[in-house]
């Protein structure tokens, strides 16, 4: 079977916006398409990830999205998983191009999540909680992910300053990003030095708030070559999903084994091993998610994932020599939700293409995506991508 | 469990479930498999079985992980800061709940207690019309 291919990509500005969704949703497309034919030549069905409706109060993003593409009666979809709703519309778009069901599918991600104010971001990702015991009590997206860190520096020989440390790696890989929304470094003082936002995550730890659209086009490798050469593209060889408990308290707390089980079954898809990963994008909405993830996607022993920032020569015997979070990751990159999961996919396009300048890492030819959604695994979304 | 007993007041419904907390029971769906489920639910994600059965439960605990909310959402805004946990009941099922203890006060491994009170004006403001008298769960320190 020949495996799909992303052909093309584009992304708007990450960060606070005066841009709504669709405009953002056109800069992106203008990117993707700026050496294309028009879309309606080429796409022949959109899915848009896009977590919540009540920042634009609109849903229905499927048809606004394909009307603002030019595209008229082809099928098109929202989909939503809360922070992994990208990442679902990469693989719906891959499995139809997979399956035959279309040669040509636009992948979306769009969230203006500036729109309501800190208020209206905190109260729209509360939506992804349990509403019977968990929203009723008050807590937040920080507090949960602080319930997972707290848990796992009580079990493991790890500190704040090893979060810390990831927090200054994703940074100064966004600093050499220019679709990052931070493009400055930072120093483990200042990380630790921020305030408690829930003990023991400080702001510094947290991914920010902020707008942005994305959009890859998948296609057939006949499709790719009629547009472009064939050095511009890349293949996702795998693909693979777990919803886990809605309720964080039910699952296991301190290995994100939903996350395991979406990882391992890309893995098996592209017929690939973790120690065959050069780079990987995982969900670091907070430093603590790195951690988990690295030890999810089986690049790090079990307590030993918090080392992601030393070099591999630096870390535990156990540790495979992937770079992690190369973009600056959901932490320094940017997280706009419904958004994240396809500038995971835009980061291993550039790597496995060489187009990532100074984040470049040499000889990069595959690529693990791990774009998660409620709290950390209660759904895990992950792709492998290669030359 | 048939569909004719799925009823508001069976605790293997939400309403159900609330009832019996207001009454000071904690009532959770037993699995044949050991798996404890809190609130009652007729399927287990443990084994995918279907056989539960409802049971009491002790409202004891310990903290198995803690936080405290500085950011609050907005309806909770004048209540912050605040502490919660997620508790490991006696019978090994875990919930998260707040803490009526500071964050400094608080440790993994101390034992807890589950109360319940009635929601306050303000909850009631946010709560949903099917909510209105569902009792809010709080972890106490023993
Ligand atoms: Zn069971």
């Amino acid at each position: 079977m020949t495996d799909p291919v992303i052909v093309s990509v584009g992304s708007s500005p990450v960060g606070r916006s005066e841009l709504t969704g669709r405009d953002l949703f056109s800069v992106a497309l203008g990117e993707a398409f700026e050496d294309l034919p028009a879309p309606a030549e080429v796409v022949e069905a959109l899915y848009v990830g896009n977590q919540s409706e009540t920042y634009e109060h609109q849903i229905m993003q499927g048809t606004l999205m394909a009307e603002w593409a030019g595209l008229r009666n082809v099928p098109a979809e929202r989909v939503e998983g809360c922070a992994a709703a990208g990442a679902l519309a990469l693989k719906h778009a891959v499995e139809d191009v997979r399956r035959g069901t279309h040669d040509a599918v636009l992948a979306c991600g769009v969230e203006k999540m500036t729109a309501g104010g800190t208020g209206g971001a905190t109260d729209a990702l509360s939506a992804a909680f349990d509403r019977a015991l968990e929203q009723r009590s008050g807590v937040t997206a920080p507090s949960q992910y602080a319930l997972l860190a707290q848990r796992y520096l009580h079990e493991y020989e790890a500190t704040e300053e090893d979060l810390a440390r990831i927090a200054v790696k994703n940074h100064a890989n966004a600093a050499s990003n220019p679709r990052a929304q931070f493009q400055s470094a930072v120093d483990v003082d200042t990380v630790l030095g921020s305030d408690y936002v829930a003990p023991p995550l400080k702001l510094f730890d947290c991914a920010p708030v902020g707008d942005a659209a994305a959009t890859v086009l998948v296609a057939t490798p006949d499709v790719a070559d009629d547009l472009r050469s064939s050095d511009d593209r890349v293949r996702v060889t795998g693909a693979g999903s777990a919803a886990n408990n809605l309720s964080v308290a039910e699952r296991n707390m301190t290995f994100p084994e939903g996350a395991n089980v979406a990882a391992e079954r890309a893995y098996d898809q592209a017929g690939i091993d973790p120690v065959d990963v050069d780079v990987a994008e995982v969900h670091d909405a907070f430093t603590i998610c790195e951690a988990l993830l690295a030890e999810a996607a089986g690049f790090a022993p079990r307590g030993r994932g918090v080392e992601s920032a030393l070099t591999p020569t630096e870390r535990s015997a156990g540790w495979t020599d992937v770079r992690m979070s190369t973009s600056g990751g959901l932490k320094a990159r940017g997280h706009p939700i419904g958004a994240t999961g396809i500038l995971q996919a835009i980061e291993a396009y550039e790597q496995l293409t060489g187009q990532a300048g100074d984040r470049q890492v040499d000889g990069a030819d595959t690529a693990l995506l791990m774009n998660e959604g409620g709290v950390a695994d209660a759904v895990t979304v992950s792709h492998v991508v290669e030359t | 469990m048939t569909p004719e007993e799925l009823t508001p007041d069976s605790p293997f419904t939400l309403p159900g479930f609330f009832d019996a907390l207001s009454d000071g029971r904690l009532v959770a769906a037993v699995c044949s498999c050991g798996e404890v489920l809190v609130p009652p639910r007729t399927a287990c994600y443990a084994c995918g079985g279907r056989d539960l059965e409802l049971e009491d439960q002790p409202r004891t605990g310990e903290i198995y992980s803690y936080t405290e909310v500085r950011t609050a959402p907005p309806a909770f805004e004048d209540d912050a800061p605040y502490t919660v946990a997620v508790v490991e009941l006696d019978s090994g099922a875990r919930l998260l709940g707040r803490v009526d203890a500071d964050y400094d006060a608080v440790a993994i491994g101390d034992d807890v207690e589950l109360r319940v009170r009635d929601p306050t004006e303000a909850e009631r403001e946010i709560a949903l019309s099917h909510e209105q008298d569902w009792p809010i769960h709080v972890f106490e320190t023993v």
